[in-house]
């Protein structure tokens, strides 16, 4: 591990940049329509493109080479969160994780526009453009799902609530925080982004009266969705035992965390075991022949 | 602008970018900087989309260019994210061969012309198209569908 811990924030974004791409890249060809097919690798190529530019950016202080950063490293090396190396499951948790990792990372890009850290800052500015479309793209889901038919919008609800503790743990806090917020490499710590990453989640879900959502525990149904006359839907709790995100509390009309965090580990190197096949798959060409380029 | 820097860069524009093979670099606003010394040529150029699968091919034929317009000197060119590609930078004469490929240069409007007929009665089909600075659109007019360049902008 590099000491510098300028290196351990552009590995952390860039690993979540490069195994969300390697993730959504398996959709090519499988997704049920052609547009959405297009849509998903194209974004994998943008996720995969990001986190070229910030492992050249980590390479130039590290002394490794981009590639050996991003395909050369042991397991227990990758910084990424663990939600990042969650399998695709179905369209439902893929759009659900897209629109909870896009928001995440729109907020951590705008901080980062204010590093002292120049080549991050002004990579950052250039990355934040394209990721615009990604936002727009996750949100659009976002809205057609919620609103409805009932199924697709049970089935997202549901999704939304597996998915949103370990993406909460994409702010988990870097082992090396204190010295990056010291000298503003890092502008604003993991805890605020967090704060105001739940804010902006917790009111889109209330816009479509799914807030239960941030109710529900880890893996948990919301309960059913009900449409109502109106023809949005309500959520009606359907199980005898109170449902919750143990590191979740609403105090004075907003969500906060209140610390712990589910998949926690991520930034140090701790992983799933839905890592290792992923890692295997990943860096098989490049372990098979060092140095490969084409 | 002495002679060399002039070569140099009437080398740049003839480098075609290899998946819009009708435009050069110099029309897409990809160079950003040309430095001359006695010894040496640094170009700096600008990615349009940072994951466009087609960097390292440009810039090898970029740096082949280069090195033909200025024999005897070191010829880097490299890639930076310094400044913000925007499509503010293709030129005039970029967005007409944009336009003779068949792809819609981009616009800040939302209906862009169709390419083949001009009609301004066309749809986005999708936002995602076959490289990642292309979307999808659809001409109700003369029914075809056809390609839009993505507009980037920084706001």
């Amino acid at each position: 591990m590099s000491p510098d811990p300028r290196v351990g924030l552009l590995l952390s974004i860039a690993d979540d940049e490069l195994v969300m791409g390697h993730r959504l890249s398996e959709w090519t060809g499988w997704v049920p329509y052609v547009e959405e097919d297009l849509a998903m690798s194209s974004i994998a190529q943008d996720e995969i493109g990001h986190a070229r530019a910030l492992y050249e950016i980590a390479a130039a202080i590290d002394g490794r080479t981009p590639d050996e950063l991003a395909l050369g490293r042991a397991m227990p090396d990758y910084t990424h969160a663990v939600i990042c190396e969650r399998p695709n499951r179905d369209y439902a948790y893929t759009a659900a994780r897209h629109y909870l990792y896009d928001t995440a990372d729109s907020e951590r890009l705008e901080a980062l526009t204010a590093s002292t850290f120049k080549e991050l800052a002004e990579a950052v500015r250039v990355l934040r453009i394209e990721e615009r479309y990604h936002l727009d793209h996750a949100r659009a889901w976002f809205r057609r799902l919620a609103s409805g038919p009932v199924e697709a919008r049970q089935r997202y609800a549901d999704a939304l609530a597996g998915a949103l503790p370990e993406a909460m743990a994409l702010f988990e806090p870097l082992p090396d925080e204190e010295a990056l917020l010291a000298d503003e490499t890092l502008p604003l710590s993991n805890s605020t982004m967090l704060s105001a990453w739940l804010e902006r989640v917790g009111g889109d879900l209330e816009d479509v009266g799914l807030e239960r959502v941030l109710e529900a525990g880890d893996e948990a149904s919301v309960g059913e969705v009900l449409p109502t006359s109106s023809g949005t839907s309500e959520v009606v709790e359907t199980t005898g035992k109170p449902l919750r995100v143990p590191e979740l509390d609403r105090r004075d009309g907003r969500w906060v965390h209140v610390g712990g965090f589910s998949g926690a580990g991520g930034r140090s190197g701790t992983h799933s075991e839905d890592f290792a096949p992923l890692w295997e798959e990943m860096t098989a060409l490049h372990r098979a022949h060092p140095g490969a380029r084409w | 602008m002495n002679e060399i820097e002039t070569a140099v860069r009437d080398a740049l524009a003839h480098v075609k970018d290899p998946e819009i093979p009708v435009c050069t670099i110099t029309q897409l606003g990809l160079v950003e900087r040309v430095e001359v010394t006695d010894e040496a040529v640094d170009v700096t150029l600008l990615p349009t989309f940072v994951g466009c699968p087609a960097l390292e091919e440009i810039r090898v034929d970029a740096e082949r260019a280069v090195a033909d317009a200025a024999p005897g000197r070191h010829v880097t060119v490299r890639f930076t994210l310094e400044v913000p590609w925007t499509t503010d930078r293709i030129t005039e004469e970029g967005r007409e061969a944009l336009r003779t490929f068949g792809i819609a240069p981009p616009l800040l409007q939302i209906k862009l012309p169709c390419p083949n007929c001009g009609s301004l009665d066309t749809t986005l089909e999708a936002p995602f198209g076959p490289t990642p600075c292309r979307t999808i659109r659809y001409c109700n007019a003369c029914r075809n569908p056809f390609e839009g360049f993505k507009t980037k902008k920084e706001h």
